[in-house]
């Protein structure tokens, strides 16, 4: 939560002789970050991130007091003034009631104060006043309205204003809304309530009031009015989150509200709030003070080992030290001369204070971070194997980019509309509840979908020949209550099969595989063209595919080019490999390289498994091309044992030949 | 008949002489090589006519021939080689390339990250980036309808499983992996967000250092994150605390790294820098690790105490000095003309 607020309002509670921008330089050190200081007209404006836990600090008096802790432990003079918790107050207790209020349900509010006003003379606010507000970006509207908001923003307790004359005030009631009730707020909104939201019905069953949030236009402050009721309430604060998130109306009041303020800060507020009538307005009480407090809380007490907080800290921190920044900061202190002391809770942080662990934020933060040490700690875990998925990942990424593919990351969420493009079905994917939009609604079964997006999307701007990879998880349904996340690698080349099946082959053997052979395949993903597509085979077990794309995918994504596709299981690849290599001694004896051309009508890959089985002096085959079903080979005849003659070779020569006629 | 060596040998100077007069390159020096000094060369066939018994003589006068060879072509090779080519040859002829190739700015991130992390020992892990609310929110300190939970803008697959909008989930899993500290863990991972702009993608990566054993304090966490600052973004950096508040840390504090632009200072000239808070950069949060938090993954806090902290990958990436991203968002484009450049 951000504030504002203005240098001179801050030092209402804050003496202290440093600069508006030293001040701000320091305390965010150890408190509220102040974000930006901006000067204007005399006065100097302070952004204030007001961390979300520390509401207390979420007006110019909870910082000042915060502030004051702070300078203290750095040696600067300083000190907090007009404490309002030192505010004593006046019941009133001989004056009327002029209202009555009755609470629905006990967990409404916490507590809640009232009082009405008679006389009011409504006019415009003094100047100092109007500046003040809109400094701190709040609009000036009348002498009434702006005592309410200045006291928020000095004292963090938010506060309304009735017209009592408007009101059937005879029987408030504070209640839960019903689901569809409608109430027009001040900002002139009609908002129909979900039901659950904190309300006040006046007597003829008119809501008054959109609790914590915003107040009703029906018994609206004006020119006009006379006699007022105050109110300065505390609310249930998840009900009014509730509220102000499904109305989208963030009220400054509702921020409050919603992270519990000080309920003991309802009768100084409202004490301060009657005197400032009194001067602005020259009205005058008109009721005792109403004071529903069904529940105080009960006092707060932690104990905590001052050998401890120092273990935790890391520095030795003195006794005293610590004494003198928990009661700065508002905490009672007993048992001190303990090693376990006891800390009493102060009302404003009762909510946010509440194990041992964060007393020692507070004094290590007010000691100072900064002066903390650096410090590597000596921490030394057992030896633990490598993992081969991060080095596997490495090396194929590090492999893969070098040979000139260029490292896409895609979002993992993809839309309806390209899954059924490329022939895969929604309903087998993992569906948002919440999607931001219909772009990225499901997530990614498979890594081809958005690679061929890839392509689509970079035709025409870049030359092609592309050749792209994405190594990510995909999320794969399944029987357990999470999803398998499962490591992949998508290659994509418009450049020729051949080539692209190259690198692949490359790429395995770089990453040392047992055994590889490409087998066609029918039960390959919907997106590939049928006779176009082989499983890639290591050590008996499919670890991905290679292939093309049918002409309809392409045709719906826009792709002009007819790409190779090529999708790898990481833990399948490293299931596959060998962890050591083996030295295979190099023969002695230069083998004999001779051109062959066999004429056949049988995959590659069995022709050539029949030429090694010819003998075993085939030491290596190339494949170099083809034309007409006439196959060209490049075979080196070896012998690890002797240099072979040309008789040899061309015997074995001519049993292959026989082979294939 | 009796050769006569000494007429033989001087014809074949003579000879040399005159082939040698005629040579324009290379391949016809190597032609004399092989007519005068190959195994079938002149001089290797006057070898074989030698007697057994002969003059000893002779034999010197014939390797002396053969000295006198081998220093001719050789000097007349060396010159050869020495004249220049008088074509134009073109050293500005650009390179024919292969393809450049490019890994990508993230995983080039995360690998250095990895890296600086390893130096000190951290392992790498990888946990769930689709979760249970379990890991993901509650046992992290952040019960239901905790306000925290609508901060996170987390992505809903069913009431009980998210996106994880943070690395953090890690922490439970590794406190449940490894059982008795220590502890040392990076575990870095895809986190989502139903948020969208210039400085937000919905998916972006992040880093979540764990750390627990007995006796970690704050200035160990001070330790790792001013070394890994000094590393990642220089020498010169340094880093501070500021006080903030996380569910699943207590202390927690805002991690700042002082800014490369202005050195710190917030003023560059008499200007306020532009590129910074008053001197200072937000990395990213981190804290003691939440009592509670450890309870739930079965460590006792009462002898363990351990910190956390979860950075974005692509935040101290576009924080790096230099680089010059305008919007975040530029790291998920698929334009290779983008991907190139690194």
């Amino acid at each position: 939560m951000d504030i504002k607020i203005t240098d001179k309002s801050l030092r209402f509670f804050l003496d202290t002789q440093l600069s508006p921008q030293e001040l701000a330089q320091k305390i965010s050190l150890c408190g509220p970050t102040f974000d930006k200081i901006n000067k204007l007209e005399n006065d100097y404006i302070f952004d204030i991130e007001v961390i979300t836990n520390r509401i207390d600090t979420a007006s110019c008096q909870g910082i000042a007091r915060d502030s004051a802790a702070i300078l203290k432990q750095m040696g600067i003079k300083s000190s907090f003034k007009n404490d309002p918790y030192n505010e004593k107050s006046n019941y009133y207790k001989n004056l009327p009631k002029t209202f009555s209020f009755e609470f629905n349900q006990d967990n409404l509010s916490p507590r809640f104060v009232a009082v009405s006003l008679e006389n009011v003379n409504i006019q415009e606010s003094p100047e100092e006043t109007k500046k003040l507000l809109s400094l701190c970006g709040l609009r000036p509207i009348n002498n009434a309205v702006d005592i309410t908001n200045e006291l928020t923003i000095l004292y963090g307790m938010p506060s309304h204003i009735f017209d009592l004359d408007k009101l059937a005030s005879q029987k408030l009631i504070v209640r839960e809304s019903k689901e569809g009730e409608i109430v027009i707020t001040l900002d002139n909104k009609k908002n129909k309530l979900q039901g659950g939201d904190i309300i006040i019905e006046d007597a003829v069953g008119r809501i008054v009031d959109l609790c914590g949030v915003m107040g009703g236009t029906i018994a609206e402050v004006d020119q006009y009015t006379k006699n007022i009721l105050l109110i300065v309430p505390t609310y249930n604060s998840t009900k009014i989150r509730r509220t102000s998130l499904y109305l989208q109306n963030r009220s400054l009041a509702a921020q409050i509200y919603e992270k519990q303020p000080d309920p003991e800060l309802c009768l100084p507020v409202i004490t301060k709030a009657i005197k400032l009538f009194n001067e602005r307005s020259s009205s005058c009480v008109s009721s005792r003070i109403f004071d529903y407090y069904p529940n105080p809380p009960k006092i707060k007490k932690i104990s905590i080992n001052l050998e401890w907080i120092n273990s935790i800290i890391g520095i030795e921190i003195p006794k005293q030290t610590v004494f003198s920044i928990l009661i700065s900061l508002g905490f009672l202190i007993e048992d001190k001369e303990k090693q376990e002391i006891s800390c009493v809770v102060p009302s404003w942080r009762y909510f946010d204070i509440n194990i041992r662990e964060d007393l020692v934020e507070e004094i290590a933060r007010v000691y100072g971070y900064y002066k903390l040490p650096s410090c590597l700690p000596n921490v030394n875990l057992a030896p633990e194997q490598l993992n081969g998925l991060f080095k596997t990942e490495s090396k194929i990424k590090h492999f893969l980019s070098n040979q000139g593919f260029n490292e896409i990351y895609n979002n993992s969420l993809i839309s309806e509309e390209l899954i059924l493009k490329t022939n895969l079905n929604p309903s087998k994917h993992l569906k948002l509840k919440n999607a931001l939009s219909k772009d990225l609604e499901y997530l990614r079964l498979s890594l081809v979908p958005t690679i061929l997006q890839n392509i689509k999307n970079n035709q025409g701007k870049s030359e092609e020949p592309f050749f792209l990879y994405e190594l990510s998880n995909i999320y794969l349904p399944n029987s357990e209550k999470l999803p398998q996340e499962i490591s992949s690698l998508t290659i994509a080349s418009t450049t020729d099969f051949a080539h692209t099946k190259g690198i692949l082959e490359v790429l395995l053997l770089h990453l040392n595989i047992k055994s590889l052979i490409f087998q066609p395949t029918q039960t390959a993903p919907e997106y590939y063209q049928n006779d176009y597509i082989a499983e890639i085979i290591s050590d008996k077990k499919n670890i991905g595919y290679i292939g093309q794309i049918k002409p309809t995918v392409l045709h719906n994504i826009g792709i002009t080019s007819n790409p190779t596709i090529i999708e790898l299981q990481i833990s399948s690849v490293i299931d596959s490999m060998m962890n050591n290599y083996v030295y295979k001694p190099i023969s002695e004896y230069p083998g004999i390289m001779e051109q062959l051309t066999i004429s056949s009508n049988l995959p590659l890959n069995i022709i050539m498994e029949k030429i090694q089985l010819t003998s075993k002096l085939i030491s290596k085959i190339t494949y170099i091309n083809t034309y007409n079903n006439n196959h060209s080979f490049k075979i080196m005849f070896a012998s690890s044992t002797k240099n072979l003659t040309q008789t040899e070779v061309n015997e074995i020569k001519n049993r292959i030949i026989n082979n294939f006629s | 008949m009796a050769i006569n060596y000494k007429e033989t040998i001087r014809e074949i100077r003579k000879n040399l002489s005159s082939d040698l007069s005629k040579v324009k390159n290379a391949e016809d020096l190597e032609q004399i090589n092989t007519k005068y000094l190959g195994r079938q060369g002149k001089i290797n066939l006057l070898f074989k006519t030698l007697p057994i018994k002969e003059n000893p003589n002779i034999g010197k006068d014939i390797n002396e021939l053969k000295n006198h060879c081998k220093q001719k072509l050789s000097s007349q090779l060396t010159s050869l080689l020495n004249q220049s080519s008088s074509a134009f040859f073109d050293v500005t002829v650009p390179g024919i390339q292969p393809p450049k190739g490019s890994l990508h700015l993230i995983t080039q991130a995360i690998e250095e990250i990895e890296n600086i992390f390893c130096q000190l020992g951290f392992v790498r892990r990888r946990y769930p980036e689709v979760e249970t609310d379990w890991y993901y929110a509650e046992g992290l300190n952040i019960p239901k309808g905790h306000p925290a939970r609508d901060d996170q803008e987390t992505f809903y697959l069913s009431e009980d499983i998210v996106l994880t909008a943070h690395t953090s989930n890690g922490q439970l899993r590794e406190m449940e992996k490894i059982k008795k500290p220590p502890i040392k863990m990076i575990n870095i991972g895809k986190t989502y967000r139903r948020q969208a702009d210039t400085s937000h993608s919905a998916m972006f990566h992040q880093f979540e250092g764990l750390l627990i054993d007995k006796n970690i304090n704050i200035t160990h966490l001070i330790g790792v994150m001013d070394y890994f600052a000094k590393v990642y973004f220089g020498h010169d950096r340094e880093i501070r605390l500021r006080p903030h508040h996380f569910q699943f840390t207590e202390p927690s504090f805002e991690i700042d790294i002082s800014c490369d632009l202005c050195h710190g200072k917030g003023i560059i000239g008499k200007l306020p820098c532009k590129f910074c808070k008053s001197g200072w950069l937000e990395l990213g949060g981190s804290g003691m690790v939440h009592p509670n938090v450890l309870k739930n993954g079965g460590i006792d806090p009462n002898i363990y105490s351990g910190f956390a902290f979860g950075w974005g990958v692509e935040r101290v990436l576009m924080m790096k000095s230099g680089l010059n991203l305008p919007d975040l968002r530029l790291l998920y484009t698929d334009d290779i003309r983008f991907l190139n450049q690194f």
